[in-house]
């Protein structure tokens, strides 16, 4: 069987690089084929790799607090390029110390699937991925 | 070894030499004035006369040519993302010396098929998705094409995974159908070349007669390879060298003409400089670009609207609107060179990559997309309007980085040279069988001009 395919990287002008070669290392242990971006990713590049790829999810990671404004949007590029696909975003999305579940039921809103705080854990994540693409299968 | 009698035809000048690969000489050249509209033959003949002398006192062993005839090799090019598996189709197409005369990404719809039923294209190159990606669009494309009347040869290099059903369903519509590996295997990762032996392979083995140059059999016993072919087969030798003898190293090369212009930039290494991020499609190594609105005859018109707003006319528009009628009688020289720098200027800048800066919380940030061509120094001209000219130097430093756009990553100083004899494309015919004697032609043939 072809394995499923994500597209992961960082958004905007964010240049963490550590975290996302993490989640790519995780990702292709856990069995997925893994289509990484890298950093400074822009909104359009995740669209145009998840449709050539036929990817099942976008990853999207966001370090810098500026995640809310580049992340602006992004839900609707997906579903007007046709996309049906998973939606994730984790890392440090604001900035300052807000309540992590308004700032998740902010990006819920703007579209994704799954949110996370700063220092998850990556096991989690790959469980609950498996466990959406079972239940969208 | 042999004597060779070899022809570039097709463009505003039929080119021909006599090539003595023993003696690493060429022993004879020549060059035809021929209207788009004459028979290729008479050109040919034109060339023969005017190497008469030669032509009596030796044994030709073989006649080879590169052909531009009847409009070149028109490719239409059909992708998913424009900035990914279109952007390969096309680079893919450029690089096998085509001419892309029409290019479509996503679902074809049917007024795009009616498009493509009439363009006249030699060829369609279909591409899309990664292997293992997207299937739906291109198969959708595939079942769009399979139903067109006029009957085409079709080149399938996408997502490997739909290879069988493409050809089913190309092949039940009646189409010459090949298959190629994927020009975009994985995301980001171009891949063109065997893609652009197969381009070459069908237009020797049948575009050639359905282009009606089998006139040319006669007159030409063996291969002929559509000209931009040639010339970058040269250009590559020259810039890699064989085993045996060391090239020149990168270049970058010009050949303006009358309809087109076709910039190559040949480079040992993608360049990627310390610090800067790149995005998107990694171009070739080896790449061509073709402007199909930028020329010094049919296109002088186009040239100049580009530029009208930048320069002082000095009777430019008066001569563009003469050569549009078709009212010149003698070509101005200095006009001439002039509309020939600002094609050389247009079709460089559009050649090279671009840095983008951006500014971010940590600082500024810089990404490149494209080629580096700043630390390219060698500068080739082809061509008759850069031949022609009375300073080919100045035409060919337009392709200079301008320092009202350090964006665009242009060579930052150059050395200028010419294709004197006009030997360049006559000869790429002849790098593979004779790469040392062709390489040593080329380094002796292709001049280096001092700064005026």
């Amino acid at each position: 069987m072809e394995k499923t395919t994500i597209v992961i990287g960082v958004i905007g002008a964010d240049v963490h690089a550590v975290g996302n070669r993490i989640i790519e290392y995780a990702m292709n242990q856990a069995g997925f084929n893994v289509v990484n971006l890298g950093v400074m990713v822009s909104q359009k590049e995740f669209v145009d790799a998840a449709i050539e790829t036929n990817a099942k999810a976008i990853i999207v990671s966001s370090l810098y607090g500026h995640g809310e404004l580049d992340c602006r949007g992004l839900g609707d590029a997906c579903k007007e390029a046709g996309l049906d696909v998973l939606l994730y975003v984790g890392g440090n999305l604001v900035v300052g110390k807000s309540d992590f579940e308004v700032v998740e039921e902010k990006f819920k809103k703007m579209g994704f699937d799954r949110v996370y705080p700063p220092g998850s854990d990556i096991e989690q994540g790959i469980r609950d991925l498996m466990a959406d693409l079972k239940n969208k299968a | 070894m042999p004597t060779y009698l070899l022809f570039d035809v097709g463009s505003t000048y039929t080119k021909g030499c006599i090539v003595d690969i023993d003696q690493e000489r060429i022993l004879a050249q020549a060059s035809a004035l021929t209207t788009a509209t004459t028979d290729i033959s008479i050109g040919i003949q034109a060339v023969k006369d005017r190497m008469m002398d030669v032509l009596s006192k030796v044994t030709i062993d073989q006649t080879l040519a590169c052909s531009s005839a009847k409009g070149g090799l028109k490719m239409v090019a059909v992708g998913l993302v424009p900035d990914l598996t279109l952007k390969a189709a096309t680079l893919a197409c450029y690089s096998a010396g085509a001419k892309v005369i029409q290019a479509y990404s996503f679902m074809l719809n049917d007024h795009e098929i009616k498009q493509i039923e009439d363009s006249g294209c030699d060829l369609l190159l279909l591409t899309g998705g990664t292997d293992g990606g997207n299937r739906d669009v291109v198969l959708h494309n595939a079942s769009k094409l399979s139903k067109l009347n006029r009957k085409f040869p079709i080149l399938y290099a996408g997502n490997k995974s739909c290879q069988d059903d493409i050809r089913a369903i190309l092949s039940a519509g009646g189409f010459d159908i090949t298959i190629c590996p994927n020009v975009m295997p994985v995301y980001g990762v171009l891949e063109v070349e065997e893609c652009r032996d197969k381009i070459r392979d069908l237009f020797l083995s049948t575009i050639v007669k359905a282009k009606g140059l089998s006139e040319l059999n006669s007159l030409i016993k063996e291969i002929v390879l559509p000209t931009p072919y040639s010339v970058m087969e040269a250009l590559k030798l020259l810039s890699s060298g064989t085993k045996s003898e060391s090239g020149i190293g990168d270049l970058m090369a010009v050949d303006i003409g009358g309809a087109t212009t076709d910039v190559y930039s040949m480079n040992k290494q993608f360049v990627v400089k310390d610090n800067v991020g790149y995005k998107g499609l990694k171009e070739p190594l080896q790449k061509r670009s073709v402007e199909g609105d930028l020329g010094v005859r049919f296109n002088a018109h186009s040239v100049y609207e580009l530029k009208a707003d930048e320069v002082d006319d000095e009777g430019m528009k008066d001569y563009v609107q003469e050569i549009e009628e078709g009212k010149i009688d003698s070509f101005d020289t200095q006009k001439d060179s002039r509309l020939a720098a600002w094609c050389c200027e247009i079709a460089c800048q559009r050649h090279a990559g671009r840095m983008e800066t951006s500014y971010t919380p940590m600082g500024v940030g810089y990404y490149q997309s494209g080629k580096d061509l700043r630390d390219v120094r060698v500068m080739i001209g082809i061509g008759g309007p850069i031949l022609h000219s009375k300073n080919p130097v100045e035409i060919l430093k337009k392709a200079l980085t301008q320092k009202a756009h350090p964006e665009i990553l242009l060579p930052l100083e150059i050395e200028a040279y010419l294709d004197r004899n006009y030997v360049v494309s006559c000869l790429g015919l002849l790098a593979h069988r004779h790469p040392d004697e062709v390489l040593r032609l080329l380094k002796r043939n292709v001049e280096k001009l001092n700064d005026e």
